[in-house]
């Protein structure tokens, strides 16, 4: 039995439903009486499977500014109900590759693909598909959010009676009277993602969704990704807040220098990259200085320490003998805590191990 | 590839129209234009002893230097920004990204911006035709119809040119000094005009006397504002121009068709030369 959070296309109700893999299930909304259907999926995920229709191809892409490579021959492809995060660092690409992908700006070279639709010859059917929300989501500032959606409902030949939900849905209800104009740029983010949700589109891409907004609203971000993804879409966002893309994501994707460096998920990035855990033992008067007996340690790969607290990097196996050595060498120690590999140091050694030329 | 679809076009244009009602220029230029024929034709009515207004081609020959120069400046203000400001703004970007055709937006935004023109023109220059009709009489009021059609289509004109240098240009502030240089091309190309009348053997004494040949009106042809002047002349079936000392026929070449062919190539040219420029932009 499978249990799945919908959401009503009308009235932006969400509900649960139950039913088994591949079943078809007929649904009245409680809010709003509109039937529907939904399809549940063969299988609970697709996400995380090797194999699975495609929602972006991405073949040898490459794109040229004044001489310069912005991106260079990059291909990947982003399964359907994947969570893609699209990683970094700045001027690596990513805005080039998502503009691209959009049709905003001419490839060099290279093919694109939504849903199978090519995207030099079929974009109108591809972009149906699409919700995209940019870098800096602006609007017309003498508009106000109503008007606002109305307009790209109507692009999109959507019907209008879905902007008053979306607006509720993300919580701009009493500004809907306001010019766009007199925004935070929080709001305009928002506004942003309910233009991203017009017409129920199958994958969303989020440039930086949560770039430059407090942890409030980055929150508010992070659980609308989710939301989406649970209701079967597949989300394709690049990010530099490297630990929300590793909360959500279910591959990433990192590149530099227009190039593709590394695409997986992010436990098999760090098994790949062997890093390792890393232990925080908090000591009583330690005064920022590595015991000898940990420095005489086998297996111990690098130690530091500052002030109490003793950084320690060692195979998993071995810190149980790190905590007895530093007992029986008459220790006391307060507080033990083990910090899993990040993304970040990931994304660092994979970035740095590029720059180095090897690894 | 699909046809042009009018639904998107209306769809842009109807969101142009709408913005530039809230932000309330349709009611800022119709009042403008209101006023301007009001006074000019005052101030023409006193010219000829009258305490009353003057008759529709007096009042429009008095307003036509202010109106060649108006008109553009507003079409301009309306158009510079609507192709490399979005861009640069970022609203471009959401809205490129939805299932709409490049050349849709365009036309969209051109026929929203032109309706902003031809409503404030048509209702200003309108009301104030109203008036002047109620106070002095009906006289000429087909070249006045004229008038007004001449000038939502030299705001259309200078509209597309506009358009053509905001797709154009890179930056918001590049379609700025685009913008200028359209504003004073009437300047600039009577100046070059002049200097090729000089190097042609003539003399200040020629233009005085009115002693100018045909292909220096002619060439009115290639300055849009002068373009203007002269089919709206046309329009009140006038045949010569009249200056300081002399009064010399137009040239039968400036026949109404002709300058309104020449309206609508400098209409559709820019319109071409901006759709192949968006399409080619990097957004």
């Amino acid at each position: 039995m499978i249990t799945k959070t919908i959401m009503c296309p009308k009235c932006r109700n969400q509900i649960t439903i139950e039913g088994n893999p591949g079943e078809r299930k007929y649904i009245t909304c409680p809010n709003c009486k509109t039937n529907g259907v939904f399809n549940f999926p063969q299988q609970e995920s697709t996400a995380q499977s090797e194999e699975g229709p495609l929602a972006v191809e991405i073949k040898n892409l490459t794109k040229m500014y004044n001489g310069q490579k912005a991106v260079d021959n990059l291909s990947f492809s982003v399964k359907k109900g994947e969570v893609f995060g699209f990683l970094g660092p700045n001027g690596a690409g990513k805005t080039t590759t998502i503009k691209a992908l959009l049709g905003l700006i001419h490839e060099n070279a290279g093919e694109l693909r939504i849903n199978g639709h090519n995207m030099k010859n079929n974009y109108i059917k591809a972009k149906k598909e699409l919700g995209y929300l940019p870098e800096r989501a602006n609007f017309y500032d003498n508009l106000n959010p109503v008007q606002t959606l109305n307009f790209f409902c109507e692009l999109k030949g959507v019907d209008k009676s879905v902007v008053k939900p979306l607006i509720r849905e993300v919580g701009l209800e009493e500004a809907q009277n306001k010019k766009v104009g007199n925004f935070s740029k929080g709001m305009r983010q928002l506004l942003g993602v309910a233009q991203t949700m017009i017409g129920n589109p199958s994958i969303y891409i989020l440039d930086e969704p949560m770039g430059g907004l407090d942890a409030r609203w980055v929150k508010t971000i992070r659980d609308k990704i989710k939301l989406l993804n649970e209701q079967g879409s597949t989300v394709i966002f690049s990010s530099h807040i490297l630990s929300e893309v590793q909360n959500i994501c279910h591959r990433v994707a990192i590149i530099n220098k227009g190039r593709l460096i590394a695409l997986d998920t992010v436990e098999n990035l760090n098994k790949y990259l062997k890093i390792k855990p890393r232990l925080e033992i908090t000591i009583k008067d330690l005064t920022g200085k590595v015991p000898e007996v940990i420095n005489n340690l086998k297996g111990v790969e690098s130690a530091s320490a500052k002030d109490d607290v003793l950084f320690i990097t060692c195979e998993s196996k071995i810190r149980v003998k790190v905590i007895s050595a530093l007992e029986e060498a008459g220790f006391e120690i307060y507080n033990i805590k083990t910090i899993e590999p990040s993304l970040e140091e990931a994304f660092m050694k994979l970035i740095t191990m590029e720059e180095g030329g090897g690894r | 590839m699909t046809a042009i679809r009018p639904k998107s076009i209306y769809t842009v244009a109807k969101k142009e129209f709408l913005d530039n009602i809230r932000n309330k220029w349709v009611i800022l230029l119709t009042i403008i234009f209101v006023i301007l024929i009001i006074a000019f034709s005052y101030v023409a009515g006193s010219q000829t002893g009258g305490d009353t207004l003057g008759n529709m081609q007096t009042t429009v020959f008095g307003l036509l230097g202010i109106s060649s120069l108006l008109i553009p400046l507003i079409a301009i203000i309306l158009g510079f920004s609507t192709i490399s400001g979005e861009a640069e703004s970022g609203a471009l970007y959401v809205v490129l990204a939805y299932p709409v055709k490049r050349i849709e937006v365009l036309l969209g935004k051109l026929f929203g911006l032109g309706a902003i023109i031809s409503v404030s023109v048509f209702l200003g220059f309108g009301l104030g035709g109203i008036v002047i009709a109620a106070t002095v009489g009906t006289e000429q009021f087909g070249g006045y119809i004229g008038f007004i059609l001449l000038t939502i289509l030299i705001g259309l004109v200078y509209l597309s040119l506009i358009i053509c240098i905001s797709s154009y240009c890179k930056r918001r502030i590049t379609s700025i000094a685009g913008g200028i240089v359209l504003i004073f091309w009437g300047m600039i190309f009577g100046t070059i005009l002049l200097a090729i009348f000089y190097a042609a053997g003539y003399e200040f004494a020629d233009l005085v006397k009115g002693n100018i040949p045909d292909w220096f009106f002619n060439s009115a042809v290639f300055s849009p504002g002068d373009m203007y002047q002269t089919a709206v002349q046309r329009a009140f079936d006038v045949t010569t121009i009249d200056a300081a000392g002399f009064s010399v026929p137009i040239p039968e070449f400036l026949s109404m068709p002709v300058l309104l062919t020449a309206h609508f190539i400098w209409f559709i040219v820019p319109l071409i030369l901006a759709y192949f420029f968006f399409k080619r932009r990097d957004i």
